[in-house]
């Protein structure tokens, strides 16, 4: 028989070195963990390091090496909390994210429900639906210039429709333009929330929802019962996500308004860029970018406590009948 | 060679104890299937000894040195997965060749000793395919195909029957009762399976929440097993069990259920009486059709199987009292009818209320 | 007469389309827009009433910018400082690199946390802070230090950037596809003899191929179309093409739409590719293990 060929039996000759399964394991976790190490200490640690640094001492380019600045303790802080510009730039950021977060849900809501079951063409309308996104942000800043003129086509379109000359100055009026970047805003962005709120629809087993039309329940009662329940995570997250881009929205309000007309568009975002890149009062600058962060710091541990939440709800909801590990 | 010891092994996930105190030697050559209920910790351990697991406490001894904390490559086994585990991105002869390119043996050498493996186990046809081409049976002879070209000094074999159709099994069974026999390594089974067991180890070791509960030869097992639990596992039909009580009288030591009022042997002269559960195999249960019988009970189903015939009967229990005969010489016989059982005192068991069985001192 | 079941469907399905033909007109006409816009001749950029359709249609916006051809004598139109080609090539470096190294690195992460659990389930979710905190308050000093250690205006600065901050995306992605390769084959793997570096670069990244090409291009999608990092970071030297087309808005008085649009398209295009290409994984780039198949 074959086999009979086969060499002796016995363990392997000794292995040169025989490492540490338990070492070679933490050494093993180190190594995969090291890329994310030393990105943080090379270029992550450093920047907010200095950030650090300038928020505490009076700096601007024009006054000597940023190493000679003048410590002056907290009153940068001081002079950005007591400043009204900052105060409504804060405004302008909550009003701005809300909305525009509160429409690209509703649309994308909508849009994802009337989606979810298979009906010819929905290919078709899915890969239009998404191209907003795959849009680049300032190419939409300057497409709006383009169609958002007096006289345009948005306009002009507007004024077709409903009969009677409807002419608003969406770039140049300062009670509309913030409204206008919200637009683009939506517009930009409903498709994300389409993305996720599809795929939660979708993901939902058909089961339940057929066993509750048999027992006879309406569509809208299976909305709110049975659907409505198990998306609720989805929906967390597409509300959270979105609500945390939009007050990092820079790109087209930049492009589009500098912060204009007026100080109508001054987002945190645009205040800050403005303080440190165009009046060059980094010190302020920095310290603005302290408060923010530290802000911002505190909504994404809210936003991610309640993920979390979520994900443990689900992971507990999904979870394997305990493996049949002998 | 390879002798695996395991001392005082424990191993808990979180508050579950998975394996406790497992103290057990596995000698060089032998088939030893662990067997249990599905989770009772056959699996971990066997997963303990391969090294993807680590012992919450207690030691693995390979040839007597402690291999606790040595790599799974350096234990010089073979596992075979239940799920067989194959490289889906690599083709058959690429999938059996792994192992040897990891020992850095030369091209050539390789290619000779991927063919020799495949054709042992009838594969050799294979080589091109990919995994997701091969049907379950194929995939698991090419499983096995990928171990035995490293020439392990031990296989470990994870349920690797339990996902193939009932022909598969046996014949992949046979298979490996053939490669044991010829390759002379030690081969740790584990199985879910109490037919597999029977069929295939040298020695069973029945476990049940993480604990051994009995080690044994599968005659041992079958005829003399140490509980209630081991009698109702093994042998298919299982076990005809039923609760009634001992009594001790003028008449002598005696079992009484519904239906059932049986003088017990003289081995259990001295057995206290009070709750107990008699067991007695189908095959140890006569019919006595014209005699007098120990019991007598009315028939439920017959079920002529061939070479045997099964005849249930209803003995106010749960589940029905069995009694095989051979050939269909009993397949005439009508349901409702009473009929004279005759019980094999040789063959009569009898446990306690906690299960153990009531030993004669025999 | 009682709606029928079949008549209420009909009415239903009417209903349906309509909504979405309405929101896919909304979706595409700025894009066809800034389409037609790019084949414009010059009078009809900026005209009352506006032109719906460009007529005749001109290739000469595309040739301008992207290749400097002066068809249009008036200075006003010529604006040969910029160099669009160049922006293309340093978007294409930076972008790739840059996914190229999150993808890698994010995978081998993602594949520490499915087996090993070398971040913890908040510890995931605290990643996401490298994303979900504006890049805006970081960028001075940023930008401050990559002066002094000399990475400011360099492709390498922005690519360091970009890898960082796309990072936990390509964690999150890359680890949902991990999860699913069964862990027995990577035992297997491991008990014929293969390292645990050679488990994770020949059995789990090959097995996963799909999902990394994936989630390239998801982050691709994200790089190509960065402002405001590439606005700070990079200056003259590197300029990255949403830079190029900015520039266009600060340097010339008058509007220039037909070459402002044929610059956006030719930077666009790219990422509707790609982002069709990859549609069904979207979801799974941003649902961050919340929607269950």
């Amino acid at each position: 028989m074959a086999v009979a060929a086969a060499p002796a039996a016995g363990l392997p000759p000794p292995p040169a070195r025989v490492v540490s399964r338990r070492r070679a394991i933490r050494l093993f976790k180190i190594s995969l963990l090291s890329p994310l190490i030393v990105m943080f200490a090379l270029v992550l640690m450093p920047a907010l390091l200095l950030q650090l640094y300038f928020s505490f001492h009076q700096w601007t380019v024009y006054l000597g090496t940023w190493w000679d600045a003048e410590f002056v303790g907290l009153d940068l802080f001081q002079e950005v909390l007591t400043d009204p510009r900052f105060g409504w730039a804060i405004v302008r950021s909550l009003l701005f994210a809300t909305g525009s977060t509160i429409g690209c849900f509703v649309f994308g809501f909508l849009l994802a429900y009337l989606m979810y079951e298979p009906f010819r063409g929905n290919a078709v309308y899915y890969i239009i639906f998404i191209l907003p996104m795959l849009t680049v942000p300032v190419v939409v800043a300057y497409t709006a210039e383009m169609m958002l003129y007096q006289s345009g086509p948005i306009n002009d379109i507007l004024s077709r429709l409903s009969g009677t000359e409807f002419k608003p100055a969406w770039l140049s009026d300062p009670n509309i333009a913030l409204a206008t970047v919200g637009l683009l805003e939506i517009w930009n962005w409903t498709p994300f929330s389409f993305i996720i709120m599809l795929a939660g629809l979708s993901a939902i087993p058909k089961e339940p929802i057929e066993a509750a039309e048999i027992l006879g329940a309406s569509k809208w009662r299976i909305f709110w019962e049975v659907q409505l329940p198990l998306l609720r995570p989805v929906i967390l997250l597409a509300l959270v996500l979105r609500f945390l881009e939009a007050m990092a929205e820079f790109p087209k309000t930049w492009a589009l308004f500098q912060g204009g007309p007026g100080s109508a568009t001054e987002t945190l975002p645009i205040y800050i860029f403005m303080t440190t890149w165009q009046y060059f009062q980094i010190s302020k600058g920095a310290a603005m970018s302290y408060i923010v962060m530290l802000m911002m710091i505190v909504i994404v541990l809210l936003a991610i406590r309640l993920l979390r939440r979520e994900k443990q709800s689900l992971d507990k909801m999904y979870e394997q009948p305990s493996k049949a590990e002998g | 060679m390879a002798r695996i010891e395991l001392v005082n092994l424990e191993k808990s996930f979180g508050a579950v104890k998975a394996v406790k105190d497992l103290t057990f030697t596995i000698e060089d050559g032998e088939f030893i299937v662990f067997v249990g209920p599905s989770g009772c910790g056959q699996t971990t351990t066997l997963r303990m000894i391969a090294g993807f697991e680590d012992p919450t406490s207690g030691e693995i001894r390979i040839n007597g040195k402690v291999v606790n904390d040595l790599e799974p490559r350096d234990r010089g086994l073979g596992m075979v997965f239940q799920s067989h585990a194959l490289f889906p991105h690599k083709n058959v002869a690429q999938n059996i060749e792994f192992g040897l390119r990891m020992k850095k043996v030369p091209a050539e050498e390789r290619v000779r000793r991927v063919r020799e493996v495949a054709d042992m186990v009838r594969i050799g046809h294979l080589l091109d395919k990919m995994p997701s081409q091969c049907s379950g049976g194929e995939s698991q002879r090419v499983a096995l195909a990928r171990t035995l070209v490293t020439n392990p000094s031990t296989f470990l074999l994870d349920e690797p029957l339990s996902s193939l159709d009932a022909k598969l099994r046996r014949e992949l069974r046979a298979e490996c009762d053939r490669l044991h026999q010829a390759l002379k390594r030690t081969f740790i089974f584990v199985t879910h399976d109490q037919e597999e067991a029977m069929t295939l180890a040298d020695r069973i070791v029945v476990m049940r929440n993480g604990e051994i509960v009995q080690v044994g030869s599968p005659m041992e097992i079958y005829s003399n097993p140490v509980n209630y639990f081991v009698a109702d596992f093994f042998g298919s039909p299982s076990m005809n069990l039923v609760a009634g009580e001992i009594v001790q009288g003028t008449a002598g030591t005696r079992f009484r259920a519904p239906h059932f009022d049986i003088a017990l042997p003289t081995r259990f002269g001295t057995a206290k009486p009070g709750a107990a559960t008699l067991g007695i195999r189908p095959e140890s249960v006569g019919v006595a059709i014209g005699a007098k019988g120990d019991i007598e009970l009315p028939v439920r189903l017959v079920e002529p199987l061939g070479k045997d015939t099964l005849l249930y009967f209803d003995a106010g229990t749960e589940r029905a009292f069995v009694a095989v005969t051979e050939g269909l010489s009993m397949a005439e016989i009508k349901v409702d009818e009473r009929i004279p059982l005759t019980l094999d005192p040789l063959r009569i068991h009898l446990f306690e209320s906690d299960g153990r069985r009531i030993d004669t001192g025999a | 007469m009682a709606m029928t079941k079949s008549r209420r469907r009909r009415i239903t399905m009417i209903i349906r389309y309509a909504v979405l033909s309405v929101w896919a007109l909304i979706a595409f006409f700025p894009i066809y827009w800034i389409v037609s816009t790019s084949f414009k001749i010059d009078t009809q950029w900026f005209a009352w009433p506006p032109f719906y359709f460009p007529n005749p249609p001109t290739f000469s916006n595309y040739m301008n910018v992207w290749f400097g051809a002066e068809e249009y004598t008036s200075t006003q139109y010529a604006i040969s400082s910029q160099k669009p080609l160049i922006s293309l090539w340093n978007s294409t470096v930076i972008a790739t690199c840059s996914t190229f190294l999150a993808v890698l690195f994010g995978s081998i992460i993602a594949y520490g946390v499915s087996r090993y659990r070398v971040l913890s389930d908040l510890r995931m979710f605290q990643l996401l802070m490298l994303r979900m905190i504006p890049p805006i308050v970081i960028v001075a000093p940023l930008s401050l230090y990559y002066t002094a250690v000399g990475l400011i205006d360099t492709r390498t600065g922005l690519i360091l950037v970009y890898f960082l901050t796309t990072l936990p995306y390509a964690v999150w992605m890359t680890k949902s596809f991990i999860d699913e390769v069964p862990r027995e084959v990577e035992q297997a793997a491991e008990i014929l003899g293969a390292s645990r570096w050679r488990t994770v670069f020949e059995i789990v990244l090959p097995l996963i191929r799909s999902g990394l090409v994936a989630t390239f291009l998801f982050i691709l999608i994200l790089t190509w179309s960065e402002y405001l990092l590439a606005l700070i970071i990079t200056k003259t030297n590197v300029a990255t093409l949403p830079i190029e087309l900015s520039k266009y808005q600060g340097s010339t008085e008058g509007r220039v739409y037909g070459r402002q649009a044929a610059l956006a398209v030719g930077i666009t295009i790219p990422l509707m590719i790609v982002g069709v290409i990859i549609r069904k994984h979207l979801a799974r780039g941003f649902s961050f293990g919340m929607v269950r198949r």
